[in-house]
């Protein structure tokens, strides 16, 4: 009996959930559409003028997506593994180890994206043997440098995932003869990453818009050949009122895939919810 | 079938354990009372070798367990234990936390090992909360998860960690009950506990611990209404009051 209502509270908790997710979604379209009306009927800017899209969109616009989800699959996956390494790495006990890397941690925190990415462009290939070189290993450099920054970020809330699971977790595992390995797998880790999943999306959300930062050393993304477009736009041939359709189609796109990307995350924090442990519901 | 002779441990600077010998016959139950930081916790955790101990020597049916040879995983199979605030694995279900150590460290089929479960969870009367998550139950019926959980290892033997200190006083009765069961089936017990009631009752010895050392070994009778030491008459005197 009451488990039945337990899944009966839990399965409205879920609906509850989704229909949020797509009250969310259904009022950002509303209000996209509203600005889209706004800039046509008041502003007369043609937001589908044919002009405008047959230069703009097949080269600039979609090269430029492909280029921006080309350098999210360099950061978010290195930026991940790195940041869940040096997490996990920071709660040893041994100063050798901990050490330098909370003077990564403290560095890469420290320091302006941008300046990171216009040094790794600059400093990064040297690193490289000389026969690796390539055209855009700069900018290569320059992402796996962003990487990096975000690693940063990301091992902090790694680490505070780990440490909110109670040490006695790890006791009552070893207690029942699991070695640490299997105690880390089957009782600290899927505690730590529950934690852990709801600050992650926050940063992936900030990482998917940084890599516009890679465009000042000339990469060919979003909003790099964006940008190049409007130029035209200002000071070339091009209609000026194009760089208003054109900002608010990139900011479309970087919308899109950071609400993507958080709502797998959200998904992935529902799936593991665990009934009775919501502290505050509001 | 548990012998443990001059265990000694210390935390840094401090001397936990100086020299403790004792021993437990199978199917007796040996309770352990003593100021808070007398060295109970310790002594528990060296038992089963959460803790490693610095000197002396732990015995298990009579083979010495704290060798460096000695898989540590493997003494722990067969000494369950039970804590003093619970511990149960908050992101499984009573069942799943049942489960767990029998399907990972036994390696048992999960099939027979959620029937074993079952029953388990029945024994100590929670039959019908197999899929509750333990932020969902009392502490009285968490703290009865966590003895179904280490009996699921079949133990040889289980210590107890102060069960029912973390309790409402309206919990304690159930928590005791299923022990004073357990005991009753002939499980071998050492329990760390002020509960003078299921002391009386169920432990034929009492061991009085102070300051790392056993003051004074006898039945419960003995410990509480004449105690020899005059350690052991302050002590009882306060927890009877």
């Amino acid at each position: 009996m009451a488990t039945t209502v337990g899944s009966a509270i839990r399965r409205s908790f879920d609906r509850g959930l989704t229909l949020k997710t797509l009250q969310r979604a259904a009022e950002m379209a509303v209000g996209a559409i509203l600005f889209i009306v706004i800039l046509e009927v008041v502003l007369h800017f043609n937001v589908l003028d044919s002009t405008l899209w047959s230069l703009y969109g097949p080269y600039y616009f979609l090269t430029g997506i492909v280029g921006t989800l080309y350098y999210l699959a360099i950061i978010i996956p290195i930026s991940v593994v790195v940041g869940f390494a040096v997490g996990w790495a920071r709660l040893s006990r041994l100063r050798v180890l901990t050490w330098p890397l909370s003077v990564y941690v403290d560095f890469f925190r420290g320091m302006p994206p941008i300046i990171i990415v216009i040094f790794a462009s600059l400093l990064g290939p040297s690193l490289i043997p000389a026969r690796f070189h390539s055209e855009d290993l700069g900018i290569l450099m320059a992402a796996f440098a962003l990487a990096l920054h975000s690693g940063a970020y990301q091992s902090e809330i790694f680490r505070a995932g780990f440490m909110s699971v109670p040490r006695g977790q790890l006791e009552a595992a070893q207690s029942l003869g699991m070695t640490r390995g299997q105690a880390m797998q089957f009782v600290v880790l899927p505690q730590a990453l529950r934690l852990s999943v709801p600050p992650l999306a926050n940063e992936l959300a900030v990482v998917i818009k940084d890599t516009s930062l890679l465009a000042i050393i000339g990469s060919l993304d979003l909003f790099g050949l964006s940008n190049i477009f409007s130029q035209q736009s200002v000071f070339g041939s091009n209609q000026l009122w194009w760089v208003f359709v054109v900002w608010t189609a990139v900011a479309l796109v970087y919308f899109v895939m950071t609400f993507s990307v958080t709502e797998v995350l959200n998904w992935i924090d529902r799936r593991y919810h665990v009934k009775g442990l919501e502290a505050i519901s509001v | 079938m548990i012998r443990v002779e001059d265990l000694q441990k210390h935390f840094g600077s401090l001397h936990v354990l100086k020299g403790i010998d004792l021993e437990v016959q199978k199917g007796e139950v040996l309770v352990i009372i003593g100021p808070s930081g007398s060295g109970k916790s310790t002594l528990l955790r060296c038992i089963n070798l959460l803790i490693e101990p610095d000197g002396g020597r732990v015995l298990l049916e009579g083979v010495q367990v704290n060798r460096p040879e000695i898989k540590r995983e493997w003494v722990r199979e067969q000494v369950g234990m039970v804590f003093q605030s619970f511990n149960l694995f908050t992101h499984l279900t009573a069942l799943q936390n049942v489960t767990l150590g029998p399907i990972r460290v036994l390696e048992e089929d999960p099939e027979k090992a959620a029937v074993r479960g079952r029953a388990l969870l029945s024994r100590v009367g929670l039959g019908d909360k197999a899929d509750a998550y333990p932020a969902q139950l009392s502490g009285g019926q968490q703290q009865r998860v966590a003895i179904a959980r280490a009996l699921a290892m079949n133990p040889k033997a289980m210590l107890f960690d102060e069960p029912t200190s973390a309790l409402d006083p309206e919990y304690i009765r159930e928590v005791l009950d299923v022990m004073a069961l357990l005991a009753r089936d002939g499980m071998t017990m050492i329990v760390v506990t002020h509960e003078m009631g299921f002391a009386s009752n169920v432990a034929r010895r009492i061991l009085f611990i102070d300051a790392g050392k056993i003051i004074e070994e006898g039945a419960p009778e003995e410990i509480f209404h004449s105690p020899r030491e005059e350690r052991t008459r302050a002590f009882v005197s306060k927890i009877l009051r």
